[in-house]
């Protein structure tokens, strides 16, 4: 079937043009952004085909027979293993928002590296450029690794479009585990800073963490089931039947449980939950589209896809609404990291530190979803999320870019990124403005309108509903503090009157960076409108709940519907509108120069907040510090150095004194010297007999005669 | 043609003895002529290796393409050649690998008549190994190897450093490397050899393919000693004999001194083919021929591996000297073929044990072909820099884009990224031995982690960071030579990694009829 | 007939004369020649004994056809030496040649 090859299709474009800039047309800029936008657009357009097909078949036909195909792979034993593609409704709908922030994204490269611009003066590959003069004036450079950056994003998106197609764990790995790389290349972009290289090494090693027992996992479930296809697995009654029977002799949990938990360990690193989250906010040293790429799009929401992914393994067992133990964990991690990112992000200065834990307390909103087992409410904030995270993310980048723009102009020397130094943008980058209004108000949840509210409130009426109060109170602390500080993040940039100069001379950014963040913001308003509840008041019904019906159907087993109940209801419209007013009320118009309000208030907790509660240096010195020392000083110097070698030196040391001791001792004194004896024995004796050598032969004969004649005298008188 | 074929496999095996005394007979003040001839020579011995993989038939089971002629009547010993999917593999790595060395070794100034001659001996050496079927044979290539080994970092070594050994005596690196493996390589030998004497004598032959099948059930006694001891004592003798040369932990420190001391071409050719002999000989010699031991003492052997994975990864992580934190590197990686020998002979069949073994042979060649990439690598950066310390380089990869790129790339082959070689592999040993031991897998994945830490490690001093102004316009890129080198290296990574089943096929097939 | 102890005697007559010469005379040339007697006086022994005890053998002729041939190579090389020697230290008295002596 044509749906099934374009499907195999779908990661190749990007692929393509990786290969294609890296080997040949790196000089080219021109050439270089042109491929990999033109493999976006391709790898989009497959998507949106595949997609409408897909809608098109309808929520029942595709659940049961998803496009797609396998090829053997690899020969294990008497069989193979298979690896192939299958696109089922959660698949379709992710794949929907992957292709079009994908695209967006790169479009908004090609602005944000000053394509067009001239050469930096004094810029060097592997640093931020620095401007170039042009008559006279300072204007922004060219990226130096223009076309580089280009060929990195696009095998990140190779990988995502990897993960989101594969039928089976192991490709979906494979997907995952290149977006791993590419982050590090796109984090390390700016590999000359010291930050930046601190960043990128955090951030591969802090997730490979979570990469290493998913990987365990994976071995796990393969070994338990003989398979690592989705369907193969999760649709089989018997398979998830067997591995939750199955004890897997650690913490009394089952195989199915291990299998859950070691598998959602990747996703923690992988979506920044809380202990691994650290290497998220280090992650903003990329530049903008690479922090929306990873926070929005692509890697970020990779984890929380798989966990999705993975849910009838994770609820396989549940009985009478009661969580399984992998429910359990992972609604306990995502509530919390929800609550405790959002509690930073209150403290912090920098405007993509904002967003970074943002996200992570976000993304925990989601794991938490599935935790209690909401799992079209998760599939649906992912979604949702993707697109205003991803508009934030672009529209602070713009905003950024604006101010640099400014400190260019001015040749003040401040920190572009830090929100003090802005305010009154709003009249300065109006587009901007107000589609990061769109994505602000979206991501605190402003109700009706925006799509972040519809997802949000989904979330609570499942914990409500299921009676999981601990979450539900959890999540809904956590987005009163959402709304306050993406209001403090809009007022202190946007409102009120600029804080420097840099601020006055601030301006919009070229059409290439708005027009995504305009495509984007059209999402994240309509997209909500998809899933609005059959039940909600007044407006339940007016469009059907499309997406909850969709996606429901990528699993076995529907899910219950849950009733309407005004409380969450109320609690979500009085969490988000209240810290929006709480945030506006206190930031509307900072002076000049003026100090955060709340570090008054909040006293050393702000302090606390602001250094992020030194997770960085605990990790530093309980994890960090001895694994070097471990490896310098234990391994290494004392075990390799002193006690291996120093066993092979003791030997070598003692075969020495023993060879000294027979040859000094034995050979030279005893052996050597009874050899020496004999021969000089022999010569003394010669000295003393040698004066009857007379050399006369006629004497020699005499003597003979005189003996022979002795003896015959001798034997004849016998 | 016919003949050809028939005897391929000794031709494949003499064609660089040929080489050598060919080599021997040039002018040695010719010296282009010497580096050309002995590159032409190893390039053939590689078409030849293709010629053999493309007639192999992996569906066959049993040795192929093999060659008996009597060798020594007396006592049962025969020069006996025949590959099978496992050797086949080995002997494709070990030919693909010397013609790559040798176009490495064109810079070596000194000497270059003998260092040529030394190397096409060695490669006859290794193929030796890879190619008897008669244990005596074995055992007399097994040791060929090391004498031009032991020469090429005695005299072609690194000059510089020294080693003090203890208080105040200090003597030349490379002469304390070379004496280090030659010795630790002899040490083990010396067992080996008995035990080999001990089978040939009890069995009355030394033929591999007859010891297979009769040797398991030899009874009676051997010098008054019941023969399930001897065989306990004999399976220990290879065991040490061959965990040396692997190096399986804690025999491993003979490694990174002879890596690092050895010229860049005798590293890759160390790292890449060398440590294989031994994982070979445990593959080869100790499963088959004592399964029950095997089984017995397969925990300890898993143990071992899983020391070597962790302990190699740390030590890794530790090095200020680039060399040697890529020759530690080895102890780790080899830690997963051990990992997957040990699941194999613990299981004995079935479909864990064949995942395992797959695993570990795919391994052996992937790391072959990821380490002796890594090392040409630090090689390349050693001729231009004259340091190994990391410490010394710093923000290199403005000055030395495409060297970057490729050193990234192999970087994370090394690392095990999926879609690339070492992923592959890992994962099936990893797969295969979690049934078998949960715990030893579970805490080889600190190693795996660490694996992670040490090649980030590597690439933050060499090419992140802020540029070390001193190379400013010191330094120039790959060049065209050292570029021919690196890519059919960077090939086979990419092209195992995406699509593995060309060569796992072959492995399979012989993991599935021999064990 | 003359009976077999007249050439007995008359052998060991011959060669006492010879070991007399050999023992007495300082001249090599004339060692040498004292010594030839010795030889005939032997030969003419096994001449006597073969023809009365053993005449229907030839053993005893050929013994001594095999002294004649050792006295005449012992001749030839004596006499080199003695020349080769003569032509070096100009000496032919056997007891004034010491050269290889202590």
């Amino acid at each position: 079937m044509a749906m099934d090859t374009l499907v195999w299709l779908l990661p190749l474009p990007p692929l393509l043009a990786f290969f294609l800039i890296i080997l040949f047309t790196y000089p080219k800029k021109g050439l270089s952004h042109s491929i990999s936008i033109g493999a976006a657009l391709l790898s989009w357009l497959g998507s949106m085909v595949v997609f409408f097909n897909a809608v098109g078949k309808g929520p029942e036909g595709l659940g049961e027979h998803p496009f797609g195909s396998a090829v053997n792979w690899l020969p294990v034993g008497k069989g193979w293993f298979q690896i192939g593609v299958a696109v089922d409704p959660l698949t379709a709908v992710v794949l929907f928002f992957v292709s079009i922030t994908i695209l967006m994204i790169t479009l908004y490269s090609v602005g944000y590296h000053n394509y067009g611009q001239p050469a930096g003066d004094h810029d060097r590959p592997g640093l931020p450029p620095e401007g170039a003069t042009q008559d006279g004036h300072k204007v922004p450079s060219v990226e130096p690794l223009y076309s580089r950056f280009f060929g990195f994003i696009s095998l990140f998106a190779f990988g995502m479009y990897t993960l989101v197609v594969s039928d089976n764990l192991l490709t979906l790995f494979v997907g995952w585990e290149i977006m791993g790389l590419c982050s590090y290349l796109l984090i390390g972009f700016w590999y000359g800073k010291l930050s930046a290289r601190a960043a990128m090494i955090k951030a591969f090693l802090v997730t490979r963490i979570g990469d290493v027992f998913m990987l365990l996992g994976i071995a796990f479930l393969y070994s338990a089931t003989g398979t690592l296809n989705f369907r193969e697995i999760f649709f089989n009654e018997e398979v998830l039947h067997q591995l939750t029977t199955t004890p897997a002799g650690f913490l009394g949990l089952s195989s199915a449980g291990l299998i859950g938990i070691l598998l959602f360990i990747g996703t923690v690193g992988k979506s920044a939950q809380f202990p691994l989250h650290v290497w998220l906010p280090d992650a903003m040293e990329g530049p903008t589209p690479v922090s929306a790429m990873i926070h929005a799009a692509t890697m970020v929401s990779a984890g929380v896809y798989m966990v999705i992914r993975i849910f009838p393994l994770l609820s396989a067992g549940a009985e009478h609404g009661a969580l399984t133990s992998p429910m359990v964990v992972i609604a306990i991690i995502g509530s919390f990291t929800a609550l405790f990112a959002a509690t930073i992000a209150v403290a912090q200065r920098d405007i993509k530190r904002v967003l970074a834990y943002s996200t992570i307390s976000q993304l925990g909103y989601m794991v938490a979803a599935v935790g209690i087992g909401a799992y079209v409410a998760a599939a649906f904030h992912l979604i949702t999320h993707a697109f205003f995270k991803a508009l934030l993310f672009l529209g602070s980048g713009s905003v950024i870019h604006g101010m640099e723009h400014g400190v260019f102009h001015t040749g003040d020397h401040l920190d572009a990124q830090d929100m003090f130094n802005m305010g009154g943008l709003r009249s300065k980058m109006p587009v901007t403005f107000w589609t990061f209004l769109i994505g602000g108000l979206a991501l605190s949840g402003f109700p009706i309108v925006t799509a972040g509210f519809w997802s949000k409130d989904e979330i609570f009426a499942d914990a409500f509903a299921h009676g999981h109060l601990a979450v539900f109170i959890t999540l809904a602390l956590a987005a009163l503090l959402t709304a306050f500080y993406t209001m403090r993040q809009i007022s202190l940039t946007f409102l009120g009157g600029s804080r420097t100069k840099a601020a006055d001379h601030a301006h919009e950014t070229p059409w290439t960076m708005t027009l995504p963040l305009v495509v984007l913001s059209v999402f994240a308003i309509s997209f909500g409108w998809l899933g609005i509840p059959e039940h909600f008041p007044l407006l339940g019904g007016i469009i059907p709940n499309w997406l909850g019906e969709f996606v429901a159907s990528s699993l076995p087993h529907s899910l219950a519907e849950i009733d309407f109940n005004w409380i969450p209801l109320a609690t979500s419209l009085t969490v988000a509108l209240g810290g929006l007013t709480l945030g506006w009320l206190i930031y509307r118009d900072l002076p000049q120069g003026a100090e955060d309000p709340i570090k008054k208030w909040l006293g050393p907790v702000y302090t606390l907040l602001e250094n992020k509660y030194y997770f960085d240096e605990f990790y530093d010195r309980v994890f960090v510090k001895p694994a070097t020392w471990l490896a310098e000083t234990f391994t290494y110097k004392w075990l390799d150095r002193t006690v291996i070698d120093g066993v092979l030196h003791s030997v070598a040391r003692a075969a020495q004194v023993i060879g000294s001791f027979l040859r000094n001792k034995i050979d030279l004194p005893i052996i050597n010297g009874f050899g020496d004896a004999v021969g000089e024995l022999t010569a003394k004796a010669g000295e003393k007999v040698r004066f009857i050598q007379t050399g006369k032969v006629q004497q020699y004969m005499l003597i003979a005669l005189v003996v022979a004649f002795g003896t015959l005298f001798y034997f004849l008188t016998q | 043609m016919a003949f050809f074929t028939e005897n391929l496999l000794t031709l494949i095996l003499f064609f660089p003895a040929g080489a050598a005394v060919l080599l021997a007979l040039l002018p040695a003040r010719n010296e282009k002529l010497i580096r050309w001839v002995a590159l032409l020579a190893s390039l053939v011995t590689f078409a030849f290796s293709l010629v053999l993989w493309f007639q192999y038939d992996p569906s066959l089971e049993g040795f192929q393409f093999q060659t008996k002629v009597d060798w020594y009547q007396v006592i049962n010993s025969s020069f006996h050649l025949g590959i099978d999917g496992i050797s086949l593999t080995m002997v494709l790595l070990t030919t693909i690998l010397t013609p790559l060395a040798i176009l490495t070794s064109f810079t070596i100034k000194e000497r270059v008549k003998a260092y040529m001659v030394l190397f096409m001996l060695l490669e006859m050496g290794m193929l030796g190994v890879f190619l008897s079927l008669d244990l005596l044979l074995f055992f007399v290539f097994w040791e060929f190897g090391l004498v031009p080994m032991y020469f090429l970092i005695n005299q072609w070594g690194n000059e510089k450093d020294e080693r003090e050994i203890w208080k105040g005596k200090k003597i030349k690196a490379r002469t304390y490397a070379s004496i280090k493996f030659m010795i630790y390589t002899m040490a083990g030998s010396l067992g080996l050899l008995l035990a080999i004497q001990m089978i040939g004598v009890s069995a009355g032959t030394f033929d591999l393919p007859q010891l297979f099948m009769i040797w398991k059930d030899v009874q009676g006694s051997f010098f008054g000693l019941d023969m399930n001891a001897v065989k306990t004592i004999a399976f220990w003798a290879f065991v040490v004999a061959f965990a040396l040369k692997v190096p399986v932990w804690p025999f491993h420190t003979w490694l990174p001194d002879a890596h690092t001391e050895a010229p860049t071409a005798g590293s890759m050719i160390l790292a890449g083919v060398l440590l294989k002999l031994g994982a070979y000989g445990f593959i080869r010699l100790v499963l088959p021929l004592y399964p029950e031991q095997a089984k017995q003492y397969a925990g300890v052997l898993a143990f071992l591996a899983v020391a070597a994975i962790i302990i190699g990864a740390l030590n890794s992580f530790g090095q200020e000297d680039f060399k040697r934190l890529v020759a530690y590197s080895s102890v780790n990686h080899m830690g997963f073929v051990i990992l997957g020998i040990a699941a194999a002979a613990r299981v004995q069949g079935g479909e864990n044990a064949t995942l395992a073994l797959n695993g570990a042979v795919l391994q052996m060649f992937n790391h072959g072909i990821s380490a002796a990439a890594m090392f040409f690598l630090v090689g390349v950066i050693y001729e231009r820099t004259h340091t190994r310390d990391m410490n010394e380089y710093g923000g290199l990869f403005p000055l030395v884009p495409i060297y970057g790129g490729v050193l990234i790339f192999s970087s994370m082959a090394a690392l095990g990224l999926p879609g690339l070689n070492g992923f592959v592999s890992e994962f099936l040993v990893v797969r295969g031995s979690w049934p078998v031991f949960s715990v030893y897998t579970a805490l080889g994945m600190v190693g795996l982690f660490f694996t992670g830490a040490y090649v980030l490690k590597s690439l933050k001093k060499v090419l992140h960071g802020p540029l070390n102004e001193a190379w400013q316009g010191k330094l120039t890129d790959i060049n065209t030579r050292e570029m021919i080198v690196a890519v059919p290296l960077m090939i086979l990574m990419l092209w195992i990694g995406i699509w593995p089943a060309w060569i796992l096929k072959v492995i399979n097939w012989t993991v599935g009829w021999m064990f | 007939m003359i009976p077999l102890s007249w050439y007995l005697i008359f052998a060991a007559a011959l060669f006492s004369i010879g070991l007399y010469g050999v023992l007495a005379r300082k001249n090599i040339i004339a060692i040498l020649m004292s010594i030839e007697l010795m030889l005939t006086a032997i030969n003419i022994n096994f001449i006597a004994f073969w023809r009365y005890s053993l005449p229907g053998q030839m053993a005893g002729q050929v013994f001594a056809v095999i002294v004649f041939a050792v006295s005449a190579s012992e001749v030839a090389v004596g006499l080199a030496l003695v020349i080769s020697l003569f032509r070096r230290v100009k000496l032919i008295a056997a007891d004034e040649i010491n050269l290889l002596k202590w």
